[in-house]
């Protein structure tokens, strides 16, 4: 497999608190990667970084390179990025009411010359990445109308349009019911693109990514098989609760328990009620 | 043909149907068989011939420019900032204007034809120049309005510390002024607004898809290769450019920037092109009208048109108002 990204010595830090920690890791063409960590371990700010979508970050604070085809990220524009990277995004802000086609033709953006309208052909694609995410018909529907599972499907479908060669998704299952969850996660693997995701729950990560990638700290603890990233060891030390590994018998995946300790909860000492 | 194209069709049509009947109402009687007559060749009356020509086709022209013009630069800015309840006015542009104009009122009262409107304008500019600069600091877009707001007051408290110790002549006129008339708009005035609305039109035309990308949010703009600030920049200054113009021109109209493309909206739909259509035509239609009601509503007056336009907008706004109320 061909080498498509390589991340190296990637920092960025604010006053002296390190938001990234020397990341370094390669991504090969057709992989589904999941980054996983606790909160504010840096997840999104890695996704950023990697599509130079750091506009809203400290740049002086920035140091390492991101290469894409063994050439460095910042000397691509932000237009030729576009058609590399498509993103979903965690939050939406829409407050006006587009339709289901009127977010997918964002997609066409990158590709479009200005003053250019949709032609026959874009209307065609827009049809069919709309069939491959499962949405036949809804191309007229109002986007906000849409359950949350369906519009995560429209903005994939977007990024569909957007024919670009990686998929970012920074979680993609957030609000989502079980069965939606599952959804999405085998549509994204399905679609056969390469996929970096963020993903919270770690089951799901195992379960639906070759690879994962651990951060702690803005530090990248592990890279490998969902088996050799999710060990007990490792997750403890990360997540400070006791866990146990175990490979599900149905499905065969690495999955993961945690459960609490019998008196300690995590980092905040046990409050004492007053009026006892 | 698409519903879309019939809309368009019917709106135009509208358009041309309000200029020439808008043409004849008015003090002095013009037919149409008459106005048929002017148009084509020469008039037989020579008062019909100066009414029609320096007076009534001026005038509706201004009139069909502005409503188009104040409408777009609503519609683009609420695109731009994904608010609602932008309005080219909200950013201090009429203050600005008002302080400009009465500033070369009092400093300048020989020269008032070119001097008025060049002050009006570069007042509008400078507010505008202000709330950006404030807008850039704060980082944060839902605060751009309430800096607009506070930059607004700001100005109109100074313009009223001058007006309060002015001459009362100058003052007078200021005031009127602000209220908004289409009585003395010449025919260069249409050439000028009508070029600055050419230039804002194609070049929100060319961005549609970059100012649709915004509808979703500055972070999936971005991810589609958009650069946010940079666009969101320079559309406002675009807007502030037109409203300045026709602000200099027409003194203060009010609320059809906020009121038009909530309506246009409505009837085809909310993505940047499709916007700019519906806002021009529907905003032409709405203005040509109401400065016919203005002129002609009363015998030996005319109203002023903010005044006129305040009035109807606020009532849509309070309806508006009740009506999302009765959705959610």
């Amino acid at each position: 497999m061909s080498t498509l990204i390589n991340v190296s010595q990637l920092s960025w830090q604010i006053d002296s608190k390190f938001i990234l920690n020397k990341v370094s890791f390669e991504v090969c063409k057709g992989e589904v990667i999941g980054i996983i960590g606790p909160n504010g371990a840096g997840k999104t700010s890695l996704l950023r970084c990697l599509t130079n979508q750091t506009n809203l970050l400290n740049k002086q604070q920035l140091s390492g390179n991101v290469f894409l085809k063994n050439r460095n990220l910042t000397t691509y524009s932000s237009k030729e990025i576009a058609k590399h990277f498509a993103i979903v995004m965690q939050k939406n802000e829409n407050i006006f009411s587009l339709s289901v086609s009127d977010v997918m033709a964002m997609g066409l953006l990158p590709h479009k010359t200005l003053f250019s309208l949709n032609n026959d052909h874009d209307k065609a694609q827009i049809i069919l990445a709309l069939n491959k995410v499962g949405l036949e018909g809804a191309l007229h529907f109002r986007f906000n109308a849409l359950s949350g599972g369906e519009q995560q499907r429209v903005l994939i479908a977007r990024a569909l349009v957007q024919a670009s060669q990686v998929l970012i998704l920074d979680e993609p299952t957030n609000h989502l019911d079980v069965y939606y969850q599952h959804q999405i996660l085998q549509l994204v693997k399905a679609l056969n693109l390469t996929v970096i995701m963020t993903v919270h729950d770690l089951n799901l990560a195992s379960l639906y990514c070759q690879r994962l990638l651990l951060l702690h700290n803005g530090q990248l603890l592990a890279d490998g098989t969902p088996n050799q990233v999710l060990t007990s060891n490792q997750l403890q030390s990360v997540f400070n609760l006791p866990c146990r590994q175990s490979i599900d018998s149905i499905n065969g995946a690495t999955t993961v328990t945690f459960y609490l300790p019998e008196r300690k909860s995590r980092k905040t000492k046990n409050r004492v009620v007053k009026g006892d | 043909m698409t519903k879309l194209a019939i809309i368009y069709c019917a709106l135009s049509a509208l358009v041309i149907f309000s200029i020439t009947t808008a043409i004849t109402i008015g003090p002095t009687n013009i037919n149409t068989s008459e106005l048929i007559n002017c148009l084509l060749s020469t008039c037989d009356n020579a008062i019909t011939n100066t009414v029609l020509w320096q007076v009534r086709i001026p005038r509706v022209l201004v009139a069909l420019v502005a409503g188009m013009g104040l409408a777009i630069a609503g519609g683009i800015l609420q695109n731009t900032t994904r608010n609602p309840l932008a309005d080219p006015y909200l950013f201090g542009i009429v203050s600005g204007a008002g302080l400009g104009a009465t500033i070369a009122n009092i400093t300048l009262a020989d020269n008032l034809s070119i001097a008025l409107p060049l002050a009006a304008f570069l007042g509008a500019l400078f507010s505008v120049i202000i709330v950006v600069f404030i807008a850039n600091i704060l980082q944060r877009l839902e605060q751009l309005l309430l800096a607009g707001v506070a930059v607004s007051f700001m100005l109109a408290a100074i313009t009223q510390f001058i007006l309060y110790f002015g001459e009362p002549f100058a003052t007078n006129r200021v005031i009127f002024w602000l209220m908004g008339s289409l009585a003395r708009v010449d025919i260069n005035n249409f050439y000028v607004i009508a070029s600055v609305l050419i230039v804002v039109v194609i070049i929100a035309v060319g961005l549609h898809r970059h100012i649709d990308a915004l509808l979703l949010g500055d972070d999936s703009a971005s991810s589609l290769g958009v650069n946010v600030e940079q666009l969101r920049l320079l559309m406002m200054g675009l807007c502030a450019a037109l409203t300045a113009t026709i602000v200099a021109y027409c003194g203060g109209i009010g609320f059809v920037g906020l009121m038009i493309p909530h309506i246009a909206r409505q009837i085809v739909g909310v993505t940047t092109l499709r916007l700019i259509t519906g806002s021009a035509l529907i905003g032409a239609i709405f203005l040509i009208w109401v400065d016919v009601i203005a002129r002609s509503a009363m015998a030996n007056a005319e109203i002023p048109i903010g005044i006129i336009t305040s009035a109807l907008g606020s009532i849509f706004f309070l309806f508006i108002m009740y009506r999302s109320r009765a959705i959610t």
